[in-house]
């Protein structure tokens, strides 16, 4: 049987708002396998980490920071806001492992793995899910570490770190502690099956062209990409890239193509996406979130692309995105075992980019998906990129929505 | 997309009851001492894609190995097992699989089976004889290990047929025998929900794509040899603006509503299915006429046509639909679709909430179509489409003034394929703009021979399509091209008077972009188009190139000896050089020399296109540059068609309005 619970509280100071979680919290007397913990990058880790591990000793424990604070079934937590989500499941095994990402991101993270397996009792077992935490940068290095174990035989969901300015004070909190360029591995083998969804809510806008030269930035001393892919899209059909893309959405950097600069805000209605493959003739696609301009009108972005790739112009809604959110928890409740009825809770990440771009309205985002978990608890958290299976592929996003529901 | 991944769930949970019914099956309905497991693994191996099935079980005398008691491969049977950690979970009741290189567990040697140890295993725990036991089933090393949906169906089949053995050991005692019988009726139940879920559209309750097929290649083979069905593809006419308008929900309504009306319309022997968002399909069956067909599917558009209400809001709907006879225009679910959406579409562009049927003569032309599409790709892919150029010349003195760069297709035979013929097709399938900047690679390229031959005073015309036209980032790559060869001044575009005398994106962006650039602009076919003097009068375009219809014969006729002179009064009013096209005859150059002012012509009186290749060739001694093709002079009819799109045929002037093409010029 496994039974979730959530809660968030929020403080000025980290103390005030732990108070409020074990105000929360009370006297339930709480066997956590599992505790998901997400928090304003404001907030202090080591306090946090402190009072995870007096309450719950023998939880493997994952998460970090989520940009502006947390949502769960009671609304958008806010700013400076904490939550938690625990779960008890004395019938299945869960186990976390962290590590920093130094050297080569994928041996990291196949190591992590195993070493979470080790964790959980399951040494050589295939999870039921993984579940990653970590720092923005080598996504597609770290899933690849970890599909040299797993294959796609088993969804990889999770979310990259936030704070809340992309200034890099993003931190990942396994059972070690927290780190601000880690990786946090968990794995799931679960009692009541698990339903997972993993969706963006953009279509192409009609344009689309081929990125014809690649550059990246090495990010610490484990930046390590290959000569044709990389953040950095340095032009499109020849042309300097961020020209090519400013016309596809209408002209609206402005100012920014010529002088540079953050465009995180003013490209979440119009991200590029790449053809992942198609369901019955339409066309499924992952989306890249350009963040900024660089000099000579290079684009940076959030996720690796390879050269020779074909990018295609994406439009979306500030209504689909609030709807989205929704939509995607009840296509992971959906896929549970046991049905929608046996829901015990679940978890969503919600990308921090599409999050700033709903603003005011982000209370209808946490509505929707407390609608569609039928007020069963879960947590949410704002991220700086996603990772989750798309058409059966393990993968890294942005601008995507991914969420697992969790069976009784 | 969420509808269709979930009938996608649906479908292989189907499969996963029908897999579970049949190997339960194997285990109830095996009499005394029989192998149950015989029929149990000739279920589980091929879904499960493994190699080897084993059953271990607790030994009778309570020893810590487990025994072999079936398995795929007899050698196994009797084999000792060593109950090691996976093994152990196995045996509390957990599904196990393993992940790649899990490290080599220590597994009994059996002779002929090699097992290393490290095989991709998946554990079921299983219950047998009354002794917890668990079943082994392995793929080659190697080989990927099990998914998460291999676990998912483990779960369910070890649970049954636990349950199923424990019966069975109870001699089937009434209370075992009632509950198991329980357990198998609700596995059925949920094994016909499910069928009816993953075959049935969810908003309208109509047979889905998948499930239409099915039941449309029952009714064919169930046809007697001279019963005829027909499949009727109904497409609903401007869906999408419901959407847009009156938004989903609205959109929703309609699709409902019209599988209402048409499920009130059909006969009970008639089969009506929902394909996709906006398309059904009807099976009509039996039918006898042509004639029984055209009234039911009358009495059904009629009924669709009835106005239909949401929230106040009246909307007309209607439909366009195709028919297809079985066995004439096909013997398959696929083929009969295919065609009936073929008439659809060609009633639909007849007028929309039409009916067609099926004919040979569309069978052809789609068929020709589909070829020629893989022509125009291949020919693509391998760089089919050079550039030919035709002399603009001074028609008193002969003098060379300049090039109209043309297209053409030489096909693997060596053959020139005319434009009109193509430029359609490939305008349709979104391959104009790759082709138009072959063929100015080509010109720009042969360029500096080009000047070497002719000179550099001479000027280069390329014709640019409506479409085109608007399209910013063609526009920006062209003037890109142009602008690289360094002699961005020596080219015009050739531009139509319907592009020029837009307004939007047009007049914005790109008549700033061509002018910064310095390329000079042509409004082509002149005196065929919609051009305003006022909008004349606006542009500052360098060149009118009267139309070849205005040309032709105007030695003979008066009308357009008087609309030639107004166009040159025009020019000459304006500062517009202009050029005559189309001069074939001496005749109409006499004409034009004694009659008019003008000075500069085109037309195969004076020159044929050539392919670059040729012209270089019989122009110069120096051998041409080999990525110049060489080709024969252009056949008479070769197409006018430099990077310009055509629609089909010679359109008329409305056509040209709909489409936004340039039509072909022959």
């Amino acid at each position: 049987m496994t039974t979730l619970k959530s809660f968030t509280a929020t403080g000025d100071t980290t103390v005030q708002a732990l108070a409020g979680l074990a105000g929360a919290i009370g006297e339930t007397s709480l066997d956590a396998s599992l505790v998901c913990v997400f928090y304003d990058a404001a907030h202090d880790d080591g306090a946090i980490f402190d009072f995870l591990r007096a309450r719950f000793d023998r939880a493997a424990i994952l998460g970090g920071t989520s940009c502006n604070g947390v949502m769960n079934q009671s609304g958008l937590g806010g700013p400076r806001s904490i939550g938690l989500l625990v779960l008890e499941d004395p019938e299945g095994n869960y186990g976390a492992a962290s590590t920093r990402l130094q050297g080569d991101a994928a041996d990291c993270a196949e190591r992590t793995l195993h070493a979470a397996l080790e964790q959980a009792d399951c040494a050589g077992e295939l999870p039921e899910l993984i579940w990653i935490y970590q720092a923005p940068g080598q996504e597609e290095s770290v899933i690849e570490g970890l599909r040299r174990v797993v294959g796609d035989r088993c969804p990889i969901i999770g979310g990259s770190s936030a704070d809340n300015d992309v200034s890099g004070q993003w931190r990942q909190m396994g059972p070690d502690g927290a780190f601000g360029d880690g990786l946090v591995v968990a794995v799931l083998f679960s009692s009541g099956g698990i339903g997972y969804a993993f969706q963006g809510g953009y279509e192409p806008s009609g344009e689309s062209g081929i990125v014809t030269r690649i550059g990246y930035d090495p990010v610490g001393e484990s930046g390590v990409v290959t000569q044709s892919a990389g953040r950095q899209i340095i032009s499109i059909d020849g042309e300097p890239a961020a020209e090519v893309y400013n016309r596809w959405i209408g002209g609206v950097l402005g100012d920014k193509l010529q002088n540079g600069g953050n465009i995180l805000i003013d490209t979440t209605l119009h991200p590029v996406g790449v053809d992942v493959g198609k369901i019955e003739g339409i066309t499924n696609y992952l989306l890249i979130h350009p963040d900024k301009i660089l000099t000579g009108g290079v684009l940076s972005t959030f996720a690796s692309i390879e050269e020779g790739t074909r990018l295609y112009s994406m439009k979306g809604e500030r209504t689909r995105l609030i709807t989205r959110a929704g939509k995607v928890a009840s296509a992971a409740a959906a896929m549970l075992p046991g049905g929608e009825e046996s829901l015990a809770g679940g978890l969503v990440v919600y990308c921090g980019g599409c999050m700033l771009a709903v603003g005011d309205e982000m209370p209808r985002v946490a509505s929707a998906v407390t609608g569609s978990f039928r007020g069963r608890p879960f947590l949410g958290c704002f991220t700086f990129g996603e990772q989750g299976a798309i058409l059966g592929k393990n993968a890294h996003g942005n601008l995507m929505i991914s969420a697992i529901a969790f069976g009784e | 997309m969420t509808l269709r991944r979930e009938n996608d769930l649906l479908r292989i949970e189907t499969t996963h009851a029908n897999l579970l019914l049949k190997a339960l099956d194997a285990v109830l309905c095996v009499d005394g001492d029989d192998d149950p497991f015989a029929g149990v693994f000739s279920a589980l191996i091929p879904v499960f894609e493994c190699s080897l099935a084993i059953v271990l079980i607790e030994q009778e005398g309570g020893g810590d190995a487990l025994e072999c008691v079936a398995a795929s491969a007899a050698p196994a049977v009797g084999s000792l097992w060593a109950r090691d950690k996976l093994l152990g979970k196995a045996l509390s009741g957990r599904i196990v699989t393993t992940v790649a290189e899990a490290g080599a567990v220590a597994w009994p040697e059996i002779p002929g089976l090699g097992l290393a140890g490290r095989e991709p295993a998946l554990y079921l725990p299983l219950g047998v004889r009354g002794r917890r036991g668990l079943m082994l089933l392995l793929r080659e090393c190697g080989r990927p290990g099990f998914d998460r949906a291999h676990v998912a169906l483990a779960k369910k089949f070890s649970l049954l047929a636990s349950h199923a053995f424990a019966a069975k050991r109870a001699s089937q005692t009434e209370a075992e025998s009632h509950r198991l019988k329980h357990l198998t009726d609700q596995l059925a139940a949920s094994q016909r929900a499910l069928q009816h879920r993953a075959n049935h559209d969810q908003l309208t309750g109509l047979p889905n794509r998948a499930y239409i097929q099915e039941l449309i290649g029952e009714a064919i083979a169930r046809r007697g040899p001279d019963e005829k069905l027909a499949l009727a593809f109904i497409d609903l006419d401007d869906f999408k603006r419901v959407n847009d308008i009156y938004g989903h929900a609205a959109g929703d309504a309609l699709l409902k509503t019209v599988s209402e009306r048409v499920c009130s319309s059909i006969r009970h022997t008639d089969i009506f299915g929902r394909i996709s968002g906006d398309e059904f399909v009807i099976v009509l069956n039996p039918v006898t006429r042509r004639s029984d067909i055209s009234a039911l599917v009358n009495r059904m558009r009629a009924r669709l046509r009835e106005p239909f209400s949401f929230e106040g809001a009246e909307i007309r709907p209607s439909a366009s639909i195709g028919v297809a006879i079985h066995p004439m225009h096909g013997n398959d679910y696929e083929t009969l679709r295919r065609h009936a959406d073929m008439a659809m579409y060609r009633a639909k562009t007849i007028s929309k909430g039409g009916v067609a049927f099926f004919n040979r003569q569309l069978g052809k032309k789609a068929m020709e179509k589909h070829v020629l599409e893989h022509e125009l790709r291949d020919a693509l892919d391998s760089h089919a489409f050079h550039c030919a150029l035709q002399k603009k010349v001074d028609i008193r003195t002969g003098a060379i003034v300049g090039f109209e760069a043309l297209l053409r297709w030489v096909d693997r035979h060596g053959a020139v394929r005319l434009p009109g013929t193509f430029l359609p097709l490939a305008n349709e399938l979104g391959l104009l703009n790759d082709i138009s900047n072959l063929v100015v690679s080509d010109l720009a390229r042969a360029l500096p021979r080009l000047d070497e031959v002719f000179g550099t005073s001479v000027h280069y015309s390329v014709n640019v399509s409506p479409i085109q036209a608007v399209n910013m980032q063609f526009m920006q790559g062209l003037v890109r091209r142009l602008r690289d060869t360094g002699r961005a001044g020596s080219f015009m575009l050739e531009l139509t008077e319907e592009s020029l005398a837009a307004t939007g994106p047009f007049q914005s962006q790109v008549l700033p972009l061509l002018r910064d650039a310095g390329l000079r602009l042509s409004i082509d076919d002149f005196g065929t188009g919609y051009s305003s003097l006022s909008t004349i009068a606006d542009l500052t375009v360098d060149e009118l190139k009267i139309d070849r219809s205005l040309i032709s014969a105007i030695h003979t006729r008066p009308r357009n000896q008087s609309i030639l002179r107004a166009i040159e009064s025009l020019g000459m009013a304006l500062g517009i050089s202009v050029v005559a096209e189309g001069i074939e005859t001496n005749e109409e150059k006499l004409y034009l020399m004694a009659q008019s002012e003008l000075r500069i012509g085109q037309g195969y009186l004076f020159h044929k296109p050539q392919l670059l290749g040729d012209l270089l060739k019989e122009a110069s001694p120096v051998t041409p540059d080999s990525s110049i093709i060489d080709g024969g002079s252009m056949p008479h009819e070769a197409g006018r068609l430099a990077i310009a799109a055509a629609a089909g045929g010679l359109g008329s002037i409305v056509l040209r309005r709909d489409c936004g093409c340039n039509p072909p010029k022959v």
